[in-house]
């Protein structure tokens, strides 16, 4: 089988089992999917279709149960967890559906967390989170601590960190699940301008039907498999 | 080292995040360390003050012998004017020098004590008069007279149990009766100078000090002695002392010994050891009862930010950080918590018992410890080596007790650590 090369991530007849109580649940199955750099995807279904299990595997959050799975054209099915760490450091994003900032960091070192991890020096660091901060609406909360920042203030932050090491793909689960409309509307805003201005790949696992809309590929999950997948 | 400094700064605000959890668990270490310092400060000077009263009325903290002196007790065993001139010398060793607090040549024999009312076997010692008070500290236990002058010659200081035994007085007159080198037997007559009380029986019942030169007479040794007794400042220093003096004696090896006071006196040894080891099961449960705060506190807070710990793993910290973190904070916890526990052991035992730890209620005025009769106050001892070892003990502790929570930190699962509540 040839595949053309620079899939942002892909996966080829990828499972995922679990366990329960000795009973053996199929969260994903025989998904083969692939996804190009600079895409804005949605993966949507009800709850329990497999959307957030599907974006774990093609993130290295979690491992496959059969098939396999290629960041940046890297297969990571049997990866070392050292490696795997390290690609996820240099080459993803995430942006989780309860913002998951760290409460004992500042707004601008959480954003800075994965430069940090990076080695990027001081200076560099701050006149990218600065920028970052500026362009997506939150310049002058870099002091704060998340407790006392807004739920969209809070994911706007998380969307910070997600990005500013300028990964090739971020992964977001339900991140406009705790946000009121206007703050979701904002926060789509920020993606879909990084999106188009830095060519960052979007993968978004969601309920909300304003991010659907604005998926230029939707992909539809039934029962842990693919029941659609339209381009727009 | 950008990551570390991340890491350490995380586990320093972690720390301060759980104020009340971090303060209950630093309170279990604080009160586990000062009873550390303060139990080891008061054994300690207990344990000087058993050595000192234990070597004074012996050998000394180091003392010099012929090898086979120790097992026959043979007059024929004694050091030759040669061997005490080399004693000497080792001893003027400017590392050794400054620490030796008396050095008291002495000729020790067994010998039949005869007057009129009856004979018994003794112990003769022949001391130096002038260096001798400062080492046994006998004109301390006079009961009746004075203790040996520097001109004396036929004088006699007699144990009060074996004077009353002989029915001897002041100025009464007693003979001691013993073989010489060559196994010819000779006689001493001296007076009764004095008489003392150690409160050991089997000293106050058969101990003697005469006159060196008289004991070196009388025996026809000439300058000889049985033992050169050292008395150094503090008890600690006798066994690298030992070793250093052994390897400045090693050419006369065959002719000098040199023991240490654990080597001359057995039961002191095997009775501060003893205490040693019971001070270390107490140690040993304080240290269970640390461990015990540390790993619940630590583990409670990894547990608690399960969450956590999965995001940062997602972001790209490693296994190995993680752990890192975790052990972080339980090492700044520990050294927090040492570093409060150490002042305030420090300052409770000084506040309490900078005068001591008397235990003349429980034990009288004197109490007696392996053979040794000891003052019942205790004056505790601090010691730089002590006092690191009880933090590093902790410190170890507190690593180890912070291995566990930070294994399990490294096992959270990612993607089910996104789903956790706290």
């Amino acid at each position: 089988m040839t595949t053309p090369p620079n899939a942002a991530v892909r996966t080829e007849a990828v499972w995922k089992v679990f366990e329960h109580d000795g009973i053996a649940v199929e969260a994903v199955r025989g998904v083969t999917v692939r996804i190009e750099p600079g895409e804005f995807v949605v993966l949507a279904g009800p709850s329990g279709s497999g959307k957030t299990t599907l974006l774990n595997l093609c993130g290295g959050l979690t491992r496959a149960t059969h098939g396999r799975v290629w960041i940046d054209e890297r297969d990571i099915t049997d990866m070392s967890e050292r490696r795997l760490a390290r690609l996820r450091l240099e080459r993803l994003g995430f942006v989780f559906q309860a913002y998951n900032l760290l409460p004992v960091l500042t707004a601008l070192e959480n954003a800075e967390f994965s430069l940090l991890l990076q080695g990027v020096d001081d200076a560099e660091r701050h006149r990218r989170v600065t920028a970052l901060f500026e362009k997506i609406g939150i310049a002058g909360l870099e002091d704060r601590r998340p407790g006392k920042l807004s739920g969209g203030q809070q994911q706007r932050v998380a969307v910070a960190r997600a990005v500013v090491s300028e990964p090739a793909l971020v992964l977001a689960d339900e991140p406009t699940a705790n946000l009121d409309s206007a703050s979701s509307d904002a926060l789509l805003d920020v993606m879909v301008r990084l999106n188009a201005d830095l060519g960052t790949t979007f993968v978004f696992a969601t309920h909300d039907t304003r991010l659907m809309e604005r998926a230029k590929r939707l992909i539809r999950l039934v029962d842990g498999a693919i029941a659609s997948d339209d381009r727009r | 080292m950008q990551r570390l400094r991340l890491i350490v700064r995380l586990a320093l605000r972690n720390v301060r995040r759980q104020a009340r959890r971090s303060a209950l668990t630093a309170a279990a270490m604080v009160v586990g360390l000062a009873l550390l310092v303060m139990s080891r400060s008061l054994a300690d000077g207990a344990h000087d003050e058993w050595i000192e009263a234990g070597v004074r009325l012996g050998s000394g903290h180091l003392a010099f012998q012929a090898p086979a002196f120790r097992a026959r007790h043979a007059i024929e065993e004694h050091l030759s004017s040669a061997d005490r001139a080399a004693v000497e010398a080792a001893l003027a060793d400017t590392v050794i020098a400054p620490h030796l607090k008396a050095v008291a040549p002495r000729l020790e024999i067994t010998a039949l004590a005869s007057a009129a009312a009856a004979a018994v076997p003794v112990t003769v010692i022949g001391v130096d008069p002038a260096r001798e008070p400062a080492f046994s500290e006998m004109e301390q236990r006079i009961v009746e007279g004075r203790y040996l002058a520097p001109d004396d010659h036929l004088q006699g200081f007699v144990g009060v149990e074996l004077a009353q035994r002989l029915r001897l007085r002041l100025g009464d007159r007693l003979v001691l009766t013993a073989a010489g080198p060559d196994g010819a037997i000779t006689d001493q007559l001296v007076r009764v100078v004095g008489t003392f009380r150690t409160a050991i029986p089997e000293v106050d019942q058969s101990l003697i000090h005469v006159p060196l030169a008289t004991a070196q007479a009388w025996l026809g040794v000439d300058s000889g002695v049985t033992t050169i007794a050292v008395l150094l400042d503090a008890s600690w220093n006798a066994d690298r002392f030992t070793r250093r003096l052994q390897d400045a004696l090693v050419a006369r090896a065959d002719r000098i010994a040199v023991l240490s006071w654990r080597a001359a006196s057995p039961e002191l040894d095997a009775a501060v050891r003893m205490d040693d080891y019971g001070d270390y099961v107490f140690h040993g449960i304080l240290f269970i009862i640390i461990a015990l705060a540390i790993v619940n506190t630590v583990l409670m807070s990894v547990l608690y930010r399960t969450r956590e710990f999965g995001v940062v793993r997602a972001l790209g910290l490693r296994k190995r950080d993680t752990a890192l973190l975790v052990l972080t904070e339980g090492m700044v916890l520990t050294g927090i918590s040492g570093l409060v526990g150490l002042l305030l052991g420090l300052a409770i035992t000084w506040g309490f018992f900078h005068d001591g730890f008397d235990l003349t209620a429980l034990m009288g005025d004197q109490m007696t410890a392996a053979g040794a009769v000891i003052d019942p106050v205790f004056i505790p001892q601090f010691r730089v080596v002590q006092l690191v070892q009880s933090v590093a003990a902790v410190a170890i502790v507190g690593l180890v007790a912070s291995l566990y929570p930070a294994w399990r930190a490294t096992r959270i699962d990612m993607a089910e650590a996104m789903k956790f509540e706290a």
